[in-house]
């Protein structure tokens, strides 16, 4: 891969580079971003001539290479439409990676006039100018809010989802995303079967004592004097009221009570006829679909009560609202922010809030897979049972509720001096005196453990089954806890060559060095691997280790731009000294995105940087986040398309 | 209406009782060969034949799909030892080179559009339209209880929640189709229909009628969410109408009193038992006219699954089809497994591809075994294509995709050829090809307007 024109540049971009990889790109674009502001204005379509002029040979029509059509890219307006791409050919440029080799180069001059361009026009762009709070558009229940929906409406844990075909997810990395939850045939005939499981199951004549429980709750009205359509009318309405989220309106309750009356009719048996409006309850889209009321023209919304309080419990606790929300719903006071700040407190202090952390924080963090995806083979493995893949996934999933419940700034996810633990887990880790298989909250003595990075869930899905990988760990590190993905790896990227990989006389970690140092390839593994060696003390399942094949581990760091830092310790300090704004976007982001159920897009940027900004002139406070975001635009209001495209 | 006295007849074979897992019908069925040739003179396709694609992950290494011995005239006269197990069906067959894909060949962007005419969005998570099996299904769709019948084995490890990776068929740009992977949910929804439920026509219709009244008031973006919340409704609707239409003439074909098994719940720990018994589902369903268009994905997109069952064979799928590295140290592979040279690890690449083979082979062989009232075998009947969205696993080529074609298409589809188109092929053109056996009336799909010759 030596190629003597390459020496030039590849000298030249690496100070670029070094600053690029030193502190990260968000600080990279910053610095560039000062130092434009003075020439804004002067070379207002510099950059796109740039492309015009040297990439559209290639980059255009639909063949374009690498499926980049810049003669579409440069027409949109707004530019920032499509942010993700125009920082891939920033980045791209910046690195020298393009144009490719076998063309002219760029100057410095013109590297330098499209860097000005890129950072007035593209990463300085003026939000407010496209101010929009997005549509949440209709989307069926996850499997699990289904399940826990469920749960709240019967009171009783009755579905059964593990037959639901799987939900997938796509780009944003949580299920709750509109655009992965589909609604076919297949699943429709599941929740039909479903439904009529669990109401048989509540009125089988020999049901056990919790299920009579919860169906004299369902049939109990108010006024017991009422008897056969009006008793029935009755406890549709209640029954309505509760699965829609909303007061079930005239019409439905007339189009339900038929069902029950053409039954009712026929054999004259109360509770078999009340089977059937409930079970068609259970499949009506009010119900299994996330519905909200009706918007009018293409102004901005305000959502309603109602609306709210489904936003916020499915949000907050991945179930339906309970009665409280949806009380102060109807008296139109949920909305107030005194109230809604109150309600907000409870819902947290709810164990149904651990959702966050089971649902929110794992599909986030990825240890969701823990037990799933990810496991050990039990035979060779006998230590890595059930119980453990458990206690691992709940470590995580608690520990990220308890910062929340007690507003503890957002770096203890990185630098906590606690966390939960059970018997089976705590062995794992080497640690005494935790009986039992409760989880619990334990005080860390020793500082091996602490914090999201040394917990065995997330080390366990960030390495491969039967060993660890330094560049994984530190992209996910990069990528998923920060959200500051490297570029990704340049089109024709040599790989591993076994050559090396089969030397004897190289430790791993030279092996890995020896590949990081094509020069195409060191940038971004200057970045990834020193954060990934830094973790090697933990295997792939999480367990502390001071040897790995044969050689004393070494979990020293150096950042490109000269810090060095040892182990897990070293890299929770880096983190938390020199990157907390982007772990304050990053849970921003994800949480945003997660609370309102769709993918962030551009014009989302604004309520982005506001919530960020809220969050850290409070100390970043995790409630000050999670209030920010309940309080974001998007997530109060909404706004129609005039098309389905935009 | 075509064929009902046979399809009823195995109806009322599903109220039987029975315990095997494999579905033992396939074998007693059987009616005896018509004299004259059944398919001679057709050419056209034909509404009434049947369309399957079987989709593999990971490619197949370089040589092992090319045939040892070809014909002056094109016919396969032996294939190469990778391919053995297709040997003894090899005249069912088309064995095509030069094919290409045109839309990427990656794990997941590869397999995403496999089946459709432009590239994968990942942003968007959207390809560029409706895939061309849904294009059949959709054309064909009230002519059978299912439109169409996704199914997938379920998934192992790593991507196995990923969605490119796991959608080949798409009913419009957004939608991927839900697989089944669980084969007697497969049964169920073929052959559900007789039984009482409470969700019947009242029920169905105010569920129809409140989706409507959402969608009369809702935006454009949630428009098309409850379209699809209605068509899934839609077909369970179909169900009913269907059965209201069978109910009779079921009582009426009592005559045969074979069984026929519903399988277990669950999914069957042996590989093998798994596969086959998924294939014994897309016969049933073509036997039983309860769909003329079928999908089955082998295994997700990036499959990391071991086929330790398989002699001499070890490490994961996509880490063997990575040949060329030995190593067992790169980041696709599982860090307990390693090869002593490239050729042995080609070698158990090419076992796992020839384990597939004999899976299609076995179809091939089920589909011929069975004959119709119209005195033709399922297998003359159907159109198949069977292969991979990615060439060499090593290289990630996307020129010279491993395609295999089988079946006659009711006469429209002349089999036991090598089929080498002398330039590089774009696939959309096979697929024209093959929807046009299925008697529909297309003639563009993204780029291509000339459909691969087939006869």
């Amino acid at each position: 891969m030596q190629r003597a024109d390459q020496v030039l540049p590849r000298s030249r971009t690496s100070t670029v580079l070094h600053l690029f990889s030193s502190v990260g790109c968000c600080f990279f674009i910053l610095a560039l971003l000062c130092s434009a502001k003075t020439l804004q204005g002067q070379n207002d379509e510099a950059g796109i001539r740039l492309l015009q002029n040297q990439c559209l040979d290639c980059h255009s029509g639909p063949r374009a290479d690498g499926e980049l059509d810049l003669s579409v890219l440069i027409k949109q307006r707004p530019l920032v439409k499509e942010y993700d791409i125009w920082r891939n050919i920033f980045q791209r440029i910046a690195l020298g990676d393009m144009p490719p080799a076998d063309h002219a180069k760029l100057t410095v001059k013109q590297k330098e006039a499209f860097s000005n361009w890129y950072t007035s026009a593209i990463y300085n762009f003026d939000y407010d100018s496209v101010r929009h709070p997005g549509y949440e558009p209709v989307r069926r229940l996850t499997h699990v809010e289904y399940q826990n929906t469920i749960r709240d409406l019967f009171k009783i844990d009755l579905a059964d989802v593990s037959k639901f075909t799987a939900d997938l997810s796509g780009r944003s990395g949580f299920e709750n995303s509109a655009n992965t939850l589909f609604l076919q045939t297949g699943l429709f005939e599941k929740y039909t079967q479903s439904a009529e499981s669990l109401v048989s199951r509540l009125f089988a004549p020999t049901a056990a004592a919790p299920l009579i429980r919860a169906k004299q709750k369902l049939l109990k009205i108010e006024n017991r004097q009422l008897a056969g359509s009006e008793r029935a009318r009755e406890i549709i309405r209640r029954f309505g009221n509760r699965a829609f989220r909303r007061p079930i309106q005239p019409h439905e309750l007339d189009d339900l009570l038929k069902i029950f009356e053409s039954t009712f009719q026929q054999h004259g048996d109360f509770d078999a006829a009340i089977q059937k409006p409930i079970i068609a309850v259970l499949v009506m889209p009010q119900f299994l679909l996330k519905v909200e009321s009706e918007t009018s023209g293409f102004e901005p919304q305000k959502i309603s009560d109602f609306d709210l309080a489904s936003r916020l419990s499915y949000f907050l606790w991945a179930t339906m609202p309970d009665n409280q929300l949806l009380r102060l719903a109807s008296e139109g006071r949920l909305s107030e922010p005194q109230v809604l700040s109150e309600q907000v407190a409870r819902m947290l202090s709810s164990t149904r809030a651990r959702a966050l952390g089971t649902v929110f924080a794992a599909q986030w963090l990825g240890f969701d897979d823990v037990g799933i995806r990810r496991r050990q083979d039990p035979i060779d493995n006998p230590w890595c049972t059930e119980t453990l893949m458990e206690a691992m996934r709940a470590e995580s999933a608690l520990f990220f509720y308890s910062l929340l419940r007690d507003n503890q700034p957002l770096h203890r996810l990185i630098d906590a001096r606690y966390t939960y633990l059970n018997e089976e887990l705590a062995r794992h880790y080497g640690i005494k005196g935790i009986e039992g298989t409760k989880m619990r909250p334990v005080r860390l003595k020793t500082t091996k453990r602490g914090g999201i990075l040394t917990h065995a869930s997330v080390l366990s899905v960030t390495a491969f089954p039967d060993r660890t990988s330094p560049v994984v760990r530190g992209y996910w590190v990069l990528a998923s806890l920060l959200g500051t993905p490297p570029p990704e790896p340049p089109p024709d990227v040599g790989e591993i060559s076994a050559q090396v990989l089969n030397r004897d006389d190289l430790s791993f970690r030279e092996k890995v060095q020896l590949h990081s140092r094509n020069p195409q390839c060191a940038a971004c593994h200057q970045e990834m691997d020193p954060i990934g060696f830094s973790l090697e003390n933990y295997d792939n399942f999480g367990r502390w280790r001071s040897r790995q094949y044969g050689e004393t581990i070494d979990a020293q760091g150096q950042l490109p731009n000269g810090q060095r830092f040892v182990g897990a310790a070293g890299l929770r300090d880096v983190i938390v000294s020199q990157r907390m704004d982007d772990l304050t976007r990053q849970m921003a982001r994800k949480m945003l995105t997660y609370a309102i159920g769709r993918q962030l897009d551009f014009y989302d940027e604004a309520a982005l940087r506001k919530i960020v900004e809220t969050t850290r002139q409070d100390d970043y406070r995790f409630q000050t986040l999670l209030m920010a975001i309940i309080e974001s635009y998007p997530f109060q209001y909404k706004q129609q398309f005039q098309s389905a495209s935009e | 209406m075509r064929k009902t006295a046979l399809r009823i007849s195995r109806r009322t074979l599903l109220q039987g009782t029975g315990a095997a897992l494999a579905l033992p019908w396939l074998d007693i069925m059987k009616i005896p060969r018509a004299q004259a040739d059944p398919i001679a003179g057709l050419k056209r396709g034909s509404q009434n034949n049947r369309l399957a694609y079987l989709y593999f992950p990971n490619g197949s290494a370089q040589g092992s799909w090319q045939p040892e011995k070809i014909g002056t005239d094109g016919s396969l006269q032996k294939l190469n030892r990778w391919m053995a197990p297709l040997e003894s069906v090899k005249q069912h067959i088309l064995v095509a080179n030069n094919l290409w894909t045109p839309r990427g060949n990656g794990h997941g962007a590869g397999t995403a559009t496999w089946l459709t005419d432009g590239g994968y969005n990942e942003r968007k998570i959207q390809v560029t339209g409706r895939s061309a099996d849904q294009i059949v299904a959709h054309r064909l769709k009230d002519q059978t209880v299912l439109p169409s019948l996704e199914l997938s084995v379920k998934g192992e490890g790593h991507f196995s929640g990923c969605l490119p990776r796991n959608s080949i068929s798409w009913r419009d740009a957004g939608t991927p189709l839900e697989r089944e992977t669980e084969p007697r949910s497969v049964f169920d929804r073929m052959f559900r229909t007789s039984e009482t439920s409470a969700i019947d026509r009242s029920v169905v219709d105010v569920v129809l009628e409140h989706a409507r009244q959402i969608k009369r008031a809702g935006s454009i973006e949630d428009q098309r969410k409850i379209d699809e919340y209605l068509e899934s409704v839609r077909g369970l609707e179909r169900r009913l109408d269907f059965a209201e239409k069978q109910t009779q003439q079921a009582l009426d074909n009592r005559q045969v009193t074979d069984t026929l098994t519903r399988p277990q719940p669950g999914i069957p720990t042996n590989h093998q038992t798994y596969v086959r018994l998924m294939l014994d589902l897309i016969v049933l369903a073509f036997w039983a006219d309860a769909t003329r268009v079928c999908t089955f994905m082998l295994d997700h997109g990036q499959s990391n699954r071991y086929f330790d069952f398989i002699p001499d064979c070890k490490g994961t799928w996509h880490a063997l089809s990575h040949y060329r590295d030995i190593s067992g140290r790169t980041e696709d592979d599982d860090g307990k497994t390693s090869w002593n040279t490239v050729t042995s690890k080609r070698d158990m690449y090419n076992r796992v591809t020839r384990w597939h083979h004999s899976q299609f082979a076995y179809l091939i062989k089920k589909l011929h075994g069975i004959r119709e009232a119209n005195g033709r075998t399922l297998l003359e009947s159907s159109t198949l294509c069977y292969g991979s969205s990615i060439s060499d696993g090593h290289n990630h080529g996307e020129d010279n995709l491993p395609l295999i074609l089988a079946g006659y298409g009711g006469g429209s589809i002349n089999p036991g050829r090598y089929l080498k188109p002398k330039r590089a092929t774009s696939m959309s053109r096979m697929h024209l090809a093959m929807m046009q056996t299925m008697g529909i009336d297309i003639h563009r799909l993204g780029d291509e307007e000339e459909p691969l010759e087939l006869l």
